[in-house]
């Protein structure tokens, strides 16, 4: 039976999120961005490295079946 | 298009200041500073704690109302929560920064620069030796052109990734942190206090910052990859239901102290990078107000001098990271170093320690001779002295 890789990346959940910016400088692609309706990680440009997961203050980033 | 000499981004201590000094170099600058949230100096993002030396530098303190606290005293918690009293004298202030800043941007705009709030950069390109910079705000977006953009955008800097500048951070080098404003605690209110522990904050410190009579700020940095599987929230929820059980929680400031080195390039063609967006923090207290309005200072400065020069290149930029790393970024390496030793020792160790220290009176306890104990009584610290002064 044929295996499928299904690619992980990080979401930002922004009803937890206090836009702290912390995650951005920890993502190694720079995927992750501020914007008007809150912080947004970039599925196309997010490696899945979950650099971003653990040090978010609030619990706010989790990874998820891209 | 509207057109500026020098765009600052980010209404910070960094960004405030280095506006000033652009504006007040005398040569008639058009200075612009910007401010992404609505109000200059909220939300508040910090401790709010600075030494007093530096802070002086730039504004008296003597009964300002942007001072929350003096602070007269230092008072370390070790890890089995032993007091170690150390300095006393004039240590510092806790400020209130939603009055700090207002007043520091006010220094901006009358030494004639315009500041705007609600103001976000939302990109930027190089164009005709200077930059275009898109803006949004209020009124829509609009495009201005600037020769010199000084990024003190946070840790978020989003100048320094558009200007192609590596800001970027190790996970080991990142201080998860989480703060309580707590009221109706119990606490000497001339002191501050610094907590350390790996229970409670795992590669940091707790802290615990008055803010008047019975209120503080109440947090910890802690660095994830040292964590328990507990985010810096839910460390700082079990800490306050320990110590202060009592204590109203009145307000909640979460967010990232980066505890590394400046960043290799603080500068390229026509940018500047100042303060936490630099990595410009104290990486050994992770303290940085002071720092940014130092690297604003000089970073204001330059950008003048270079204007009047008329040669904004990165070469003749590259003077304003020269002068930051002699003024205070080589130090840093230092700190960083020490910050690295410490990090290695146990809560034993300092436990350990906390008596060494509390045996000496503490009328003769200052730093030089809890140095000396130190060496003398643990001598695993002598690496660790070692390598500070290599």
């Amino acid at each position: 039976m044929p295996v499928t890789t299904v690619r992980r990346v990080a979401v930002v959940d922004n009803d937890l999120c206090d836009e702290c910016g912390l995650c951005m400088p920890l993502c190694p692609p720079e995927a992750i961005h501020m914007t008007r309706k809150g912080l947004v990680v970039d599925g196309d440009t997010c490696t899945g490295c979950v650099k971003c997961i653990a040090p978010c203050p609030v619990g706010a980033l989790a990874m998820v079946d891209a | 298009m509207r057109k500026t000499d020098v765009l600052v981004v980010g209404a910070g201590p960094a960004g405030c200041i280095a506006a000033r000094e652009a504006a007040a170099g005398g040569t008639g600058l058009d200075v612009l500073l910007i401010e992404r949230d609505r109000a200059i100096g909220a939300p508040v993002r910090c401790a709010e704690g600075v030494g007093s030396a530096g802070l002086r530098e730039f504004l008296d303190p003597t009964g300002a109302d942007w001072v929350s606290r003096r602070i007269t005293k230092v008072i370390f918690w070790a890890p089995d929560d032993t007091e170690v009293r150390v300095a006393e004298g004039d240590v510092g202030y806790v400020l209130d920064r939603t009055r700090f800043e207002p007043v520091l941007a006010d220094e901006a705009r009358r030494a004639g620069a315009e500041v705007l709030i609600r103001t976000e950069a939302c990109g930027m390109v190089r164009d005709d030796g200077g930059w275009k910079v898109r803006l949004t705000g209020p009124r829509g977006e609009q495009e201005i052109r600037a020769k010199i953009v000084i990024g003190a955008d946070g840790v978020e800097s989003m100048v320094g990734r558009w200007a192609g500048l590596d800001t970027r951070v190790a996970s080991r080098d990142m201080e998860s942190c989480a703060q309580y404003v707590v009221s109706n605690i119990a606490f000497d209110p001339d002191a501050i206090y610094l907590h350390f522990t790996s229970r409670w904050a795992p590669g940091g410190y707790g802290w615990i910052f008055p803010k008047s009579v019975g209120v503080a700020n109440v947090g910890l940095g802690m660095v994830a990859l040292k964590s328990d599987g507990r985010n810096a929230r839910q460390y700082l929820d079990e800490y306050v239901a320990r110590y202060f059980p009592q204590g109203t929680v009145v307000g909640l400031t979460v967010g990232g102290v980066i505890v590394a080195t400046t960043v290799k390039r603080t500068t390229t063609d026509g940018v500047m990078l100042a303060g936490d967006a630099a990595h410009m923090i104290n990486p050994l207290s992770g303290g940085g107000i002071v720092n940014a309005m130092k690297a604003g200072r000089l970073a204001g400065r330059h950008a003048a001098a270079s204007l009047a020069e008329g040669d904004t290149s990165a070469r003749r930029l590259q003077r304003y990271h020269d002068d930051w790393m002699a003024l205070l970024g080589d130090d840093h390496l230092k700190y960083y170093r020490l910050k690295e030793a410490l990090t290695k020792l146990d809560d034993a160790f300092f436990n350990k320690l906390a008596r060494t220290v509390n045996a000496i009176p503490l009328e003769k306890r200052t730093l030089g001779r809890i140095f000396a104990h130190a060496l003398v009584n643990h001598p695993q610290l002598i690496p660790v002295a070692a390598r500070f002064f290599v």
